[in-house]
């Protein structure tokens, strides 16, 4: 059978790309190549703005119930594709089926959410702030935004902004990851049938060439960004040179702690989701198992026997609980770390090199892995791994397990097991990272919540989703009126 | 086989809606049953329409915060030969559509159990799985 081009979506269309340049797109169960992706030109990335651009004054002039309208259509039609959507996801991502069922049922709640437009996009107003004149503020679209997504989430990030945007009256255009392209092909596919107007909403498909003419073009409002941190920064540092708004969301170094007066049994299942869930390939997957005082060495036990319990294989086999890591070169990358954490000594309880998929032998698998003894100063502590890797480090007390998590440049989430409501009180308070769980292995916010951390973690003011995303993507504009 | 997460436990609830659906559309044209043909369309449809909800509740209400592994969970218990639903006699089928509503219900009962978490979707099984106690009331007694 012959493997697919992905084709771009510009202007209401399926377009070739005319790049001769393709990636390759790999299932990582089986480890076969399944598509090409094209490294779409700067030109072609132009023609994509051009079209959004000349969308955006109709588009912008339709009443915003109108344009919500659109969103309610697009929820019907996700969920009658939704399973072949996940399926589409788990095929070229390698998560497992119920992960990839959990993203898309995120990505329809954000459509869900930006219906509230008529709401969320109102403005203010006072009368006589002197005499006879009054005054108020409305929020205005500006015009063409973009994101640019990452691997993990293909369904889910890019609807982290797209529906917001677009309700809000711009239009946009979507950057796949190139290693997923797949998956937002198969979203805009099923889009189609709402029928949006030519050029609202469009998708190109490359890797660093279109990301620079996204972040180069003068006709681009704002960039939307999910990845690792070095590219969050050189992505915040180029749309302060160039004039546009910037949400970069970067990578992550999740701690975990565990009180000594937590409930490991009850803790449990969430604490393995949080560390192996997505085969730790997520900004809020934990990365640090920090228990504090004698909690440790129960802890690591049972931690241990659960981990090495998990079932890893092909995600669409429904008995999978874990999947393989995206490609071969990740896989590369974190078994690299698993190096590094030997090298420098710390203990190895649990080696996730070493684990076989007889019925898949080519996929890109590593198992639960599991370090003991690790110092902060370590590399595997330091360091995003991006894989099923936990480090344990052990903390006097909370005091000392808020210094050793503050220390850190990244500070996306942090959770923490206890029973005591002062313990939370004052971790919640203290520990720098923004999204907190609390006896929750994944603080991950709904779509009515924002989605963002702090320091390494992110740049720009305006987190994902949420009420604020609203402020993104328009601009206050004030009207002072006198009428003589 | 085991039914270690959310998606498995309500993939076997609509397969074994699916399953009990296609045995009653079997019982509607066995000439055994023409008497009481109208109940078992009306069980086809009943079954049907569970195993639609069914598939509703897995996409809405698996989340990323839910995926915790479930433990002692199986399979095995609940699985049933059903037999030639079209060529069986009066008494056979009768019989057997009391096993399966018994079953249906008795793995609502245990799957609500498993799925304590969601406790929205626990009270959805119990729901459905009183449901099976009604069917096998309607079941006409002999």
């Amino acid at each position: 059978m012959a493997i697919p081009v992905i084709k771009n979506y510009i202007n209401g269309e399926w377009v070739q790309s005319g790049s001769t340049t393709l990636g390759d797109v790999w299932c990582p169960a089986t480890g076969e190549k399944i598509a090409n992706v094209p490294y779409s030109t700067k030109e072609e990335v132009d023609q994509a703005v051009q079209a959004a651009r000349a969308a955006f004054g109709e588009w912008r002039a339709t009443p915003p119930l109108s344009r919500a309208r659109y969103l309610f259509r697009l929820k019907e039609l996700f969920e009658n594709s939704f399973e072949d959507i996940s399926r589409t996801l788990v095929r070229e991502m390698g998560k497992a089926i119920d992960e990839a069922r959990g993203e898309v049922r995120r990505m329809i709640e954000n459509v869900e959410h930006a219906t509230g437009v008529t709401t969320l996009m109102t403005g203010y107003c006072l009368e006589d702030i002197a005499k006879d004149i009054d005054c108020y503020a409305e929020r205005q679209p500006m015009g063409v935004f973009a994101a640019i997504a990452p691997f993990n989430f293909p369904a889910m990030v890019p609807w982290w902004f797209l529906p917001y945007a677009v309700v809000a009256g711009n239009t946009f255009i979507v950057k796949p990851s190139e290693q997923v392209p797949m998956t937002q092909t198969r979203i805009f596919e099923v889009m189609q049938e709402a029928g949006f107007p030519p050029g609202v909403v469009n998708m190109v498909h490359g890797s660093k060439d279109v990301v620079n003419a996204l972040l180069d073009h003068p006709d681009i409002e704002g960039i939307s960004f999910v990845g690792s941190t070095p590219t969050a920064k050189y992505i915040y540092k180029k749309c302060g040179e160039t004039g546009k708004r910037v949400q970069a969301l970067g990578g992550a170094k999740n701690a975990i702690v565990v009180m000594p007066d937590a409930n490991l049994e009850k803790g449990m299942p969430s604490l393995i989701t949080s560390f192996y869930g997505c085969s730790g390939q997520r900004c809020l997957s934990g990365s640090i198992l920090l228990p504090v005082g004698e909690i440790g060495k129960e802890l690591r036990e049972k931690f241990a026997t659960a981990a090495a319990a998990l079932k890893v294989g092909d995600g669409l086999d429904e008995k999978t609980q874990m999947g393989p890591v995206v490609s071969a070169q990740h896989k590369k990358r974190v078994l690299g770390y698993i190096e590094h954490g030997i090298e420098e000594e710390a203990k190895l309880i649990l080696d996730g090199r070493t684990i076989k998929v007889p019925e898949n032998p080519n996929g890109f698998y590593i198992g639960p892995t599991i370090f003991d003894q690790v110092k902060p100063s370590m590399t595997i502590a330091r360091e995003e791994i991006f894989g099923p890797v936990v480090s344990i480090i052990h903390a006097k007390d909370l005091d000392d397990a808020i210094k050793i998590i503050n220390a850190r440049g990244f500070a996306n989430a942090a959770c923490l097991y206890t029973n005591s409501g002062p313990v939370v009180r004052e971790f919640k308070y203290r520990v720098k990272p923004s999204m907190i769980g609390v006896n929750i292995g994944i603080a991950a916010p709904m779509s009515f919540f924002p989605f963002g951390g702090a320091g390494d973690s992110m740049f720009g003011d305006v987190k994902g989703h949420g009420r604020e995303i609203f402020h993104f993507f328009t601009d206050a504009k004030v009207v002072i009126t006198r009428w003589i | 086989m085991e039914l270690k997460n959310f998606g498995s436990i309500l993939n076997f609830a609509a397969e074994l809606e699916a399953g009990d659906e296609a045995f009653y559309r079997c019982v509607a044209q066995n000439p055994a049953c023409v008497l009481y043909k109208d109940i078992f369309e009306e069980l086809v449809k009943e079954h049907k329409q569970n195993e639609q909800k069914i598939l509703r509740i897995r996409r809405e209400n698996v989340t990323e915060m839910m995926l915790e592994p479930i433990k002692d969970f199986g399979r095995t218990p609940f699985m049933m030969e059903n037999g030639d639903a079209g060529r069986m006699d009066f008494e056979s089928v009768l019989e057997t559509a009391r096993k399966l509503e018994i079953r249906s219900e008795h793995y609502y009962r245990e799957a609500a159990e498993k799925v304590k978490a969601l406790p929205e979707v626990g009270g959805e099984l119990r729901r459905i799985g009183k449901k099976h106690v009604i069917h096998r009331e309607k079941l006409p007694n002999l």
